[in-house]
């Protein structure tokens, strides 16, 4: 039933856009929507779901194409050289945009060579310790740092990624040392921190953990409180340098028309909005906030410049 | 018991039936092509899956894993292109046994040995799911390590003669492994600043590569006679073409430790299905009366792997049920599919809602008969498709290889890489050098490399030092079990010496 009504809307999309296909031409041919991430991770699973329902919402199709490697920025590079007339666009995520960059080439300048769609998902990345741990407070952890130099064991989910120059610069501030000990993925971090190899890890796996009674959250590493423990401060409510937002997002070569923007500006709340999004992003744990192309411009422009600035203090690589 | 019983009865309404068979169907099918995966079909159906229902989804998805890590060994044997990296230990005997016309036999072995794999370990996931899962998260980089080495060891008797090209093979295979990011300081290591290099060279395009392209380089030199020919040939002796009831039975000790070693693996986030493979067909020639005919064409060398790397996808899924934690990408998905339907999966789930994991075990054990029945079943449809002319073989391989290592992740860097890796491959083959030892330094030494410097970076953070892993009673166990299998392999060769027998 719910098949066949989704057919009829599709249908009576499709001539509604070809009705007015004379006065607002966007789209009217296949969007590609290439994910730099690789098949069945939770931005692909993100990128298929909100190609699915724009396309229905747009009434054309939208393909996602995996274009994977170089952490991320081979498919955003790609994108950024494509033609600048929103039928190439791309999946992002935080570390590509404003935190990778500072520390490799990366095929495009972020603030450049890109233009912002808009911003679909925000999630969490809780700082956690076991359960049973003897850590109660963000203040116990640095208090054992100080103690201990370079006894403290940690991880998150990516080398280089945002939580970890937040939490790196966190023990800067304080003047401690810590090992970070890298591992592939949240789900390795979670079971290492589970086994005891490490004992604090910034993971948005932590969410998911905590509620299943084996992990406790002491700080958020992103902008917002954490609704899991809206008691934990983030981490600049904690007076530490910064506490970037992971965001998912979409983004096209720099210059989009206006036009592409205005639809994407219409389409992306109806999407995060949709029952479908939703259910999604509530078993993920994702926050989801939506910010349009100029707000999430804004967003991306002041995340870039305050990790440029807190890499050269923390001397990160 | 209510609940048990109702839970099963989730999973055995005739579309959950049907949404095995096609699981079943589709997870052989894109198995057997080299390049698309099983992950990869599940990726694609995700945004449909909302308008599923669950008990329809999830046995669907366990079909298409299941099926298609039997596809891939089809193709790993009749024409030496493993469809996925968990099938390339599959070729070193399977192959070997399709040119001598015994092409039916290998794949009902693997067949069979995929069932029992998946079995013992869906068995081992219901029964002792929290206890393996408790003792495979004591595991860590040191554990790792040792078990790596063990690897190492057991494959090392693999290495053919002359020793030297198998040695130089092996470092060929470490070189290629080395490029892409360090792994403790994620700094670039051989890339020439290629970003198309920094993730590293993919284990897709050198199986594709190194195995099959090489391969049909190979052939292309032969007659033109032999180029008409048939591509695969089946003898007509009817035992040649199946599995006996004496050949199953003697595969059986190494079909249940292969599982054993599977079960063990996939329990522990880390290693993976290949490695696997690998270690359980190094034990299989290890403990065989007869290894020098590994290699050749052993029946048993096409068992071990295949219920090994099948054991891993089930076991995959104990870390999952006991902590919510993936073991590989395919449980991540089935764990995406769980939590888009609103099905908690955990150490909670139990006691808050055993219903959904009852149902889980019953699609499990029904996914695995299905998969038996329709793999007898696809064998047939196998022997016809790979009877075309060996020309024509030959170019759809070519074609194959560079829209699968293309279709991977979008990269045309990925197809010329395989044709370089099938040229060096071929011209490996033309003096000689062993293609194993090579894929051994490739999967493995990476591996070694990461968990051992882990283990180092970990080092002075413990008042003991270095000496912290005798602390560790997973790592003390370890080193206690393979004390004694050295230990137990030198008595059998002292006490078997003096009796006047000749030892293996």
């Amino acid at each position: 039933m719910r098949r066949i009504a989704s057919v009829l809307g599709g249908f009576a999309l499709v001539v509604s856009m070809l009705g007015i296909a004379a006065a607002d031409g966007y789209p009217s041919k296949t969007i590609t929507l290439i994910c730099p991430y690789s098949a069945g991770g939770g931005g692909d699973t993100a990128t298929r779901i909100v190609a699915k329902l724009a396309g229905d919402l747009m009434g054309v199709q939208i393909n996602v194409e995996n274009k994977t490697g170089g952490g991320a920025t081979i498919g955003i590079g790609a994108t950024a050289k494509a033609k600048a007339d929103g039928y190439t666009l791309s999946f992002i995520s935080t570390s590509p945009i404003t935190i990778r960059p500072h520390m490799m080439d990366a095929p495009y300048h972020p603030l450049e060579d890109l233009s912002y769609v808009g911003q679909i998902v925000s999630s969490n990345q809780p700082l956690i310790v076991r359960a049973d741990s003897e850590w109660k407070t963000l203040a116990d952890v640095i208090a054992y740092a100080k103690a201990n130099p370079g006894k403290l064991r940690w991880s998150t989910s990516v080398q280089r990624g945002g939580p970890h120059v937040a939490v790196e610069a966190m023990f800067g501030k304080e003047g401690v040392t810590a090992t970070y000990v890298p591992f592939r993925g949240g789900s390795k971090v979670l079971a290492a921190l589970l086994g005891g190899t490490i004992d604090l890890a910034m993971i948005s796996e932590g969410n998911k953990a905590t509620l299943d009674g084996q992990t406790r959250i002491l700080a958020e590493g992103t902008p917002g409180r954490n609704p899991v423990n809206p008691d934990a401060p983030t981490l600049t409510e904690a007076g530490y340098p910064i506490a970037p937002a992971i965001f998912f997002g979409f983004a096209g070569p720099a210059n989009l028309p206006g036009e592409v923007l205005a639809k994407w500006d219409e389409v992306l709340p109806k999407v995060v909005a949709s029952p479908e999004f939703q259910k999604l992003a509530e078993q993920r744990k994702w926050s989801l906030k939506h910010a349009g192309s100029a707000e999430f411009t804004k967003i991306v422009t002041m995340d870039y410049e305050a990790a440029k600035k807190t890499i050269a203090e923390i001397g990160m690589k | 018991m209510d609940t048990i019983i109702e839970g099963i009865g989730l999973a055995l309404t005739w579309q959950s039936l049907l949404a095995v068979v096609l699981g079943v169907v589709a997870g052989q099918i894109l198995g057997a092509i080299p390049g698309l995966t099983a992950s990869m079909a599940v990726a694609l159906l995700i945004p449909y899956s909302f308008y599923f229902d669950p008990w329809v989804g999830i046995p669907m998805l366990l079909g298409m894993f299941k099926g298609s890590l039997f596809g891939s060994s089809v193709t790993a044997i009749l024409i030496r292109t493993p469809g996925t990296p968990a099938a390339s230990a599959t070729v070193l005997d399977g192959y070997p046994l399709a040119r001598a016309g015994k092409g039916a036999k290998a794949i009902k072995m693997a067949l069979y040995a995929s069932v029992f794999g998946d079995t013992f370990s869906d068995v081992c996931l219901i029964f002792f799911a929290s206890i393996l899962a408790l003792v495979a998260l004591k595991f860590g980089p040191a554990e790792y390590t040792l078990l790596i080495l063990l690897a190492l060891g057991s494959l090392g008797m693999l290495s053919s003669r002359p020793v030297w090209k198998g040695l130089v093979a092996t470092l060929i295979g470490v070189m290629i492994g080395i490029i892409g990011l360090d792994p403790i300081t994620a700094s670039e290591r051989l890339t020439f600043g290629n970003p198309e290099l920094e993730e590293g060279i993919g284990l897709i395009p050198m199986l594709i590569g190194f195995l099959a392209v090489s391969e049909v380089f190979r052939q292309m030199g032969g007659s033109n006679r032999e180029l008409s020919s048939k591509a695969t040939r089946y003898s007509g002796k009817r035992e040649d073409n199946r599995v006996s009831w004496p050949e199953f039975r003697g595969c059986i000790p190494v079909l249940f430790r292969s599982s054993a070693i599977g079960t063990a693996i996939g329990a522990m986030p880390g290693l993976g299905s290949t490695v696997a493979a690998f270690i359980a067909y190094g034990e299989a020639r290890r403990t065989s009366r007869k290894p020098e005919e590994f290699g050749k064409g052993a029946l048993e060398g096409v068992a071990a792997p295949e219920a090994a790397n099948n054991a891993v996808s089930g076991a995959n899924l104990i870390p999952l049920l006991a902590f919510g934690i993936p073991g590989d990408i395919a449980a991540a998905l089935i764990l995406g599919a769980l939590m888009v339907q609103g099905v908690n999966v955990g150490p909670l789930a139990f006691s808050q809602n055993p219903l959904p994991i009852y149902a889980i075990y019953a699609a499990l054990i029904l996914a695995n008969l299905i998969n038996l029945a329709i793999g007898l079943g696809m064998l047939h449809v196998a022997r016809f498709a790979f009877s075309v002319p060996r020309r024509l073989l030959l170019a759809s391989v070519l074609a194959i290889a560079a829209a699968g290592s293309f279709a991977l992740r979008g990269s045309l860097f990925d197809v010329q890489l395989v044709f370089v890796f099938g040229v060096a491959g071929y011209l490996m083959m033309r003096h000689g050098f062993p293609p194993v030892p090579l894929l051994i330094g490739f999967i493995l030494m990476p591996l070694l490399e990461e968990n051992l410097r882990t283990v180092l970076l970990l080092a002075p953070t413990y008042d003991e030092h270095i000496l912290f892993i005798f602390r560790r009673p997973a790592f003390l166990a370890l080193l206690a079990i393979m004390g004694s299998a050295i230990g137990f392999v030198l008595w059998r060769r002292r006490r078997s010496r003096p009796a006047g027998r000749t030892g293996a």
